[in-house]
């Protein structure tokens, strides 16, 4: 095909297979620009944190509120105890994983809404996916956007190979704006310090870890973790967001710090 | 929230089996595994490709058309079409202009439903037209029970969202992956992707004269023997181990259009593709 309108890679994808190794490994470059390379991603715990109410939400509202001027944040909801609930209803009536995924997305986006409300008045909006174009604009004009943590996967949701709970949940979909966005950090506001080498909700003993590797964390193979297991896996293959940092939103002053760039729960990084 | 469960760490929960627990943990995992609900049991799911049919033009899609027109004389279908040459084209221009998978896969979803809407425009004599996916996962049933079919653009809503591949930057769940994922989750009674060739075979038959036909196979096989290029999207093999009611694919070439019903009959015309030894069903 003689076609000066295209660059060599272009002619190699219309006529080969996407499928084709070689031809893949062709189309890393150029390398991907940052979107939005001032932005921090908030990701705000739906069990850990706004399902204990105002004791925990409003010290962090303030917060997301002092630092308006200082950071740009993209903050996302996760879903929580409710989404427990529809989950396990769903899993007796033997709904199929893309429903569940369904059923969790209302949920964080009825947490999204409760962070909208408490921030409106600085004039915060919570946009849906379909308005993620507006989003560089009122990050421009306000400072912060709201959105619901759950990927928009819907009945599209890839089924776990263990048990059948959506395994792309908010942690995942706030991940993934993080990365796509080539945004400045990745923050995961929990209730823990960060990741430990168990629950220790349910181990007195466990570790804290303040950093490590996906690698290193693969070869613990712990039985839980403190951020869901496809953040992991995809921060594998990430271009910009190669690290994330967990932080305990119940102590005051740890966000700002964690978007100050200074290292207060646990890092994970790629390599 | 004085009648909700509190932890002594002040978690207000609601009662219910998943309560407290962390759904990271694979115990708790493990737990979940339920008998899963066939939602339109009855319905199939065919994928037509974008650049091996819709682009091949009329002496290839009016064939398939008719094909199909005679299928949905007693069958239901949901048709997703691919975004062909159109969406390579995106993607090398995007890939030149530095922009990420995610924003790829957004933009590639204009390609296929242009196709959606080709499809549908020649299928619309027949009752099936192409529906906005904005609306068309949740009406599915609905359209189900009250046209014998329906078109969609194949790809999954992923948009942004969408995975990060191993190498380059090209979106993984493209059409054929969004059409499995449908039919997955609706648990349809079949899938079959229509191509350009009779099948897998062990090397590209449009570059190598002597390569052979492979009639069946699983996804162990099929990752044992690390075929370098393959007739459907890669993560397919990924989504079929991990599927709970369609454990196999059949991929029918578009050339031989009186394969497709064939196929949907259940009889074996082109390659069939199953799911791999770990079968949990």
């Amino acid at each position: 095909m003689q076609n000066n309108l295209l660059t060599e890679l272009g002619k190699s994808l219309l006529t080969g297979s996407l499928d084709e190794g070689r031809l893949m490994a062709q189309t890393g470059e150029p390398p991907a620009v940052q979107i939005l390379p001032e932005a921090n991603v908030v990701k705000m715990g739906g069990q850990s944190v706004i399902d204990r109410g105002r004791v925990a939400v409003f010290p962090l509202i303030e917060e997301i509120v002092e630092n308006l001027r200082r950071h740009k944040m993209i903050i996302g909801t996760g879903a929580g105890t409710r989404a427990r609930h529809a989950y396990s209803v769903g899993l007796d009536l033997g709904l199929p994983t893309g429903v569940l995924s369904v059923l969790g997305t209302f949920v964080s986006m009825q947490n999204a809404r409760m962070l909208n409300y408490l921030l409106a008045k600085h004039g915060i909006p919570f946009i849906e996916p379909a308005q993620f174009a507006q989003l560089p604009h009122y990050l421009a004009e306000r400072g912060a956007v709201i959105f619901f943590g759950m990927p928009p996967y819907i009945y599209w949701h890839t089924n776990p190979s263990v048990g059948r709970i959506p395994p792309h949940r908010t942690d995942t979909g706030s991940y993934l704006v993080s990365e796509v966005f080539g945004a400045r950090s990745m923050i995961f506001v929990k209730d823990e310090k960060g990741l430990y080498t168990a629950d220790p909700k349910k181990e007195r003993g466990a570790k804290f870890i303040p950093k490590i590797t996906v690698a290193e964390l693969e070869q613990l193979d712990l039985q839980d973790v403190v951020v869901e297991r496809s953040v992991l896996e995809l921060m594998r293959n990430a271009t910009h967001r190669r690290s994330i940092q967990i932080i305990n939103g119940l102590e005051r002053g740890n966000l700002s710090r964690a978007l100050d760039g200074e290292h207060v729960g646990t890092i994970i990084t790629s390599d | 929230m004085s009648d909700s469960p509190k932890d002594t760490d002040g978690r207000h929960h609601v009662e219910s089996m998943l309560m407290r627990e962390s759904l990271v943990d694979r115990e708790v995992q493990r737990t979940t595994e339920t008998p899963v609900f066939r939602m339109l049991p009855e319905a199939h799911v065919i994928k037509v490709g974008g650049r091996s049919v819709m682009d091949a033009g009329r002496a290839v899609v009016y064939p398939v058309v008719e094909a199909l027109a005679e299928c949905l004389k007693t069958k239901k279908l949901i048709i997703g079409t691919g975004g062909g040459v159109r969406s390579r084209h995106v993607f090398s221009i995007g890939i030149d202009l530095g922009l990420p998978t995610g924003v790829l896969a957004q933009l590639a979803v204009a390609d296929s439903l242009g196709n959606a809407h080709i499809l549908g425009t020649l299928l619309a004599p027949h009752g099936v037209v192409a529906i906005p996916p904005e609306i068309f996962g949740h009406l599915l049933p609905l359209f189900i029970a009250s046209a014998p079919g329906v078109v969609f653009n194949g790809d999954p809503p992923y948009s942004l969202w969408e995975h990060l591949p191993e190498s380059g930057r090209i979106p993984p769940h493209r059409s054929d992956a969004g059409s499995f994922l449908l039919a997955e989750c609706f648990g349809c009674k079949t899938f079959t992707l229509i191509k350009d060739v009779d099948g897998l075979y062990d090397r590209d038959p449009r570059g190598h004269a002597g390569a052979q036909l492979i009639r069946e196979i699983d996804t162990t096989e099929l990752r044992r023997r690390g075929f370098e290029s393959l007739p459907f999207e890669r993560v397919l093999i990924d989504l079929l181990d991990n599927a709970r009611l369609l454990r196999s694919v059949q991929i029918v070439n578009g050339r031989h259009p009186e394969r497709i019903s064939a196929a949907l009959e259940g009889e074996h015309v082109g390659t069939i593709v199953h799911a791999g030894h770990k079968a949990r069903v």
